[in-house]
């Protein structure tokens, strides 16, 4: 060490001079070894130590020489990572040491140093942030001892280089986030470009800054044209105003923003983009505008409209419906109704929907009545409700109302439905009432006038000779009145041949061991029926008489086959066993004619009398009509 | 089986030429005929003023069910028959009473008539 002239005043000088060159030169350093240096240069010009060197810890902890002064290479190799502090240690305190022969170092340490030809030398500690990240160490030729104003320099230069290190760490640690967001931003850049979505940015102002590709490919737009690129002309006139003030909000709100709309794309045509756009800061939370997504949605708003509009043919189609119709869902909340349901149960519809079906069922019926909607869910069919049950409905005054139901399942988006029709079915038991009513009344009438006319016959034949002619023609009068009784239990609709024959022959009753009957189930019209009626009459007194019900062994079989070729005819045949021996009788009766001429008549039957030794046989043989065939 | 003879019947027929024929049959039947009625107001002064056995009874007198005739044989425990145009449609009317069909024979009206005295109402044998 040098002082000229050894005057403290021209030290203070070199000293102060000596900080003033490096605390310049740090600031103006381009890079470390600049710094480092400059730190050096400050140690041998204010220490005059011509020997220096200067260490940092690594990234492993491992101290390691940056730069320095008048050493050996293999000096430098044999020291490195020889250090008084660890890493980051807190308080440390510069070491002096005066000689290293009198240290307590190993001894190989001891040797290598002093073969560098080093005597005394220093431990600077370099701190930054208060932490130890690396040592500055002057070297001398002798013994040497340090004075107070030397430690003095010594730390304050260190304190520089440690501002110095702190200060570039800080700016290291800087540019690397923004080498981190630069490559991020880069990356995002990349993937949004390929995105299978349309991506967008946009600069606070809502000027656009990006389009990846999928989106210049919609509107059309390169990248160079991006700059000048506005999309608001391309927002349907009628959707422009909306979006327009929607966007402009999310900027100046600085929130996040979604908007449906139509935009013309590159081919002209409008589609419907989905739109959902966040705000996008900066590093220091500055506002750098919107990153916003589109999603071309034409294809599922046209599908959602078609369902609409099916949802609306198909309320307008239950509303138009010209019954109750009322709509439930899985849980029996009633979701839909239509006007005439609000004639049948006299509630305003806003009344029914919401509540539960059960409101509308009579009180005897609700609790049984989900256990039947339960069962309907697990098999649900289009089918009557309530099958061979009377059922009724609940109206709002509490009165109840015959009606019949039909349910039909539903399966919509929301689950399985159940529709059903209601029909108030009132009139229709009043008039069924009414019908049965008039029906009798003129049953009532028919018969009173056949009982007058029955008196009429037995005031003329009261007291005549012609009893036989009464017992006849009363015979007949009974007749036709019990081919009436069958009628009427058919609204005179049709008669069961088979019931004509049973009750015409008595088969239930007097004969029913002389009788035997057989054929199908066949249905005649009221005329075929009465003239039947009467043949047979005439058939069963003729067999009374002189045919096989004449005596007590004599048996009737008749039989009745219907054919279709070509058209359906009835074929029946009464024919008689076991009676008296018969022949031809010389004059065709009046039973006769009336079977053979009547039925001819009324049934344009053909019909063959056989008197045959056996016993009487009558074919009948006569066309039946369409439309009254077998039941 | 009851015997009809001696027995008396009342007949309410609002139609003459069915009363006239029923009133024939009855004679046949040696019924000692009551009436015809020919009102319901006839019928039920016939009730209250003879000793009637049992009825032959038209469910419809002059557009009017007979019912209050038939009340009043209940009350008084008069075993009756039910004519009628209705056929079984007077089942109600008739409450268990036999139904005899209109037109009717003698030989039906006399089975009624039989089954009517035989059954819960009827005494089983003349009053007289």
């Amino acid at each position: 060490m040098q002082i000229p002239g050894g005057e403290k005043l021209t030290e203070r000088v070199d000293e102060l001079s000596a900080l003033y060159v490096l605390t310049d030169r740090l600031y103006r350093a381009r890079s470390n070894h600049e710094a480092f240096e400059a730190g050096l240069d400050a140690i041998r010009d204010g220490l005059g130590c011509r020997r220096a060197s200067m260490l940092l810890f690594d990234d492993a902890g491992v101290m390691r020489f940056v730069a320095w002064r008048g050493l050996s290479d293999s000096y430098r190799h044999a020291l490195a990572g020889h250090s008084p502090w660890k890493a980051g240690e807190r308080n440390a305190e510069p070491i002096l040491v005066t000689d290293i022969a009198e240290t307590s170092e190993p001894a190989s340490v001891k040797d290598r140093i002093a073969s560098e030809g080093i005597v005394g030398l220093a431990f600077i500690p370099l701190m930054a942030q208060g932490e130890v990240v690396g040592k500055f160490m002057t070297y001398y030729d002798q013994k040497h001892s340090f004075a107070s104003h030397e430690l003095d320099l010594a730390m304050t230069i260190a304190r520089q280089i440690g501002f110095y290190l702190e200060r570039t760490r800080a700016e290291e640690a800087r540019k690397l986030t923004e080498d981190e967001l630069r490559a991020s931003e880069q990356q995002f850049r990349l993937m949004s470009e390929h995105a299978p979505v349309m991506i967008w940015t946009c600069d606070a102002s809502g000027k656009c800054t990006n389009l990846n590709s999928m989106l210049r490919e919609f509107w059309g737009v390169t990248s160079e044209e991006i700059p000048t690129f506005s999309w608001h002309p391309t927002i349907h006139p009628d959707d422009a105003a909306d979006i327009g003030a929607r966007m402009m909000e999310a900027l100046t709100t600085k929130s996040s923003v979604t908007v449906q709309g139509r935009y013309k794309n590159r081919k002209g045509q409008y589609r419907t983009l989905l739109t959902v756009a966040r705000p996008h800061f900066s590093a220091k939370a500055q506002f750098r505008g919107l990153i916003g997504v589109n999603v071309d949605v034409t294809e599922s708003e046209q599908a959602e409209a078609a369902l609409r509009h099916s949802e609306e043919r198909f309320r307008s189609a239950v509303e138009a419906a010209p019954s109750g119709m009322v709509m439930t869902d899985g849980n029996g909340r009633i979701i839909l109704v239509n006007l005439h349901a609000e004639a049948v149960f006299g509630y305003k519809r806003e009344e029914m929907i919401g509540h539960g079906i059960e409101m509308l069922v009579p009180e005897q019926f609700r609790s049984s009545h989900p256990l039947f909607r339960g069962k309907y869910g697990k098999r649900p069919l289009a089918r009557p409700m309530g099958a061979g049950r009377d059922l009724y409905a609940r109206r709002k005054d509490g009165s109840e109302v015959p009606v019949e139901i039909g349910i039909s399942p539903i399966q919509t988006s929301e689950g399985l439905m159940t529709l059903a029709s209601i029909v108030d079915i009132s009139e229709r038991k009043r008039s069924e009432t009414q019908r049965d009513l008039l029906m009798a009344e003129l049953n009532h009438r028919v018969k009173n006038t056949l009982a007058v006319v029955q008196g009429i016959a037995h005031q003329t034949f009261r007291g005549t000779a012609a009893t036989e002619a009464h017992a006849a023609f009363e015979g007949r009068l009974m007749a036709l009145s019990a081919a009436h009784n069958i009628l009427t239990q058919t609204s005179w609709e049709h008669a069961s041949l088979d019931q004509l024959v049973s009750d015409s022959l008595q088969i239930r009753g007097t004969f029913a061991n002389r009788v035997t009957t057989s054929g199908p189930a066949i249905r005649l019209q009221p005329n075929q029926a009465l003239s039947v009626a009467l043949a047979l009459h005439e058939l069963l007194t003729n067999a009374v008489k002189y045919g096989a019900l004449s005596n007590d062994a004599g048996k009737v079989s008749v039989e009745w086959a219907r054919t279709e070729n070509p058209k359906p005819r009835l074929k029946l045949i009464w024919s008689e066993l076991g009676g008296p021996a018969v022949s031809a009788p010389s004059q065709r009766g009046f039973g006769s004619r009336l079977i053979v001429g009547g039925l001819a008549a009324d049934l344009e039957a053909e019909v063959a009398m056989e008197f045959q030794p056996q016993g009487l046989v009558c074919k009948i043989d006569a066309p039946l009509q369409e439309g009254i065939l077998a039941q | 089986m009851t015997t009809l003879l001696g027995r008396r019947v009342l007949l309410v027929e609002d139609e003459s030429l069915i009363a006239m024929m029923a009133n024939d049959f009855l004679n046949d039947l040696g019924v000692e005929v009551i009436g015809p009625a020919t009102s319901i107001d006839a019928a039920l002064d016939l009730i209250s003023t003879h000793n009637i056995d049992a009825a032959v009874l038209d469910v419809n007198i002059r557009g009017e069910l007979s019912h209050r005739v038939a009340d009043a044989l209940r009350e008084r425990r008069i075993p009756m028959v039910c004519a009628t145009g209705y056929g079984h449609g007077a089942a109600d009317f008739a409450k268990g009473a036999p139904i005899i069909d209109k037109p009717y024979s003698k030989e039906k009206l006399a089975n009624s008539l039989h089954s009517a005295l035989s059954g819960p109402q009827g005494s089983g044998s003349p009053s007289a």
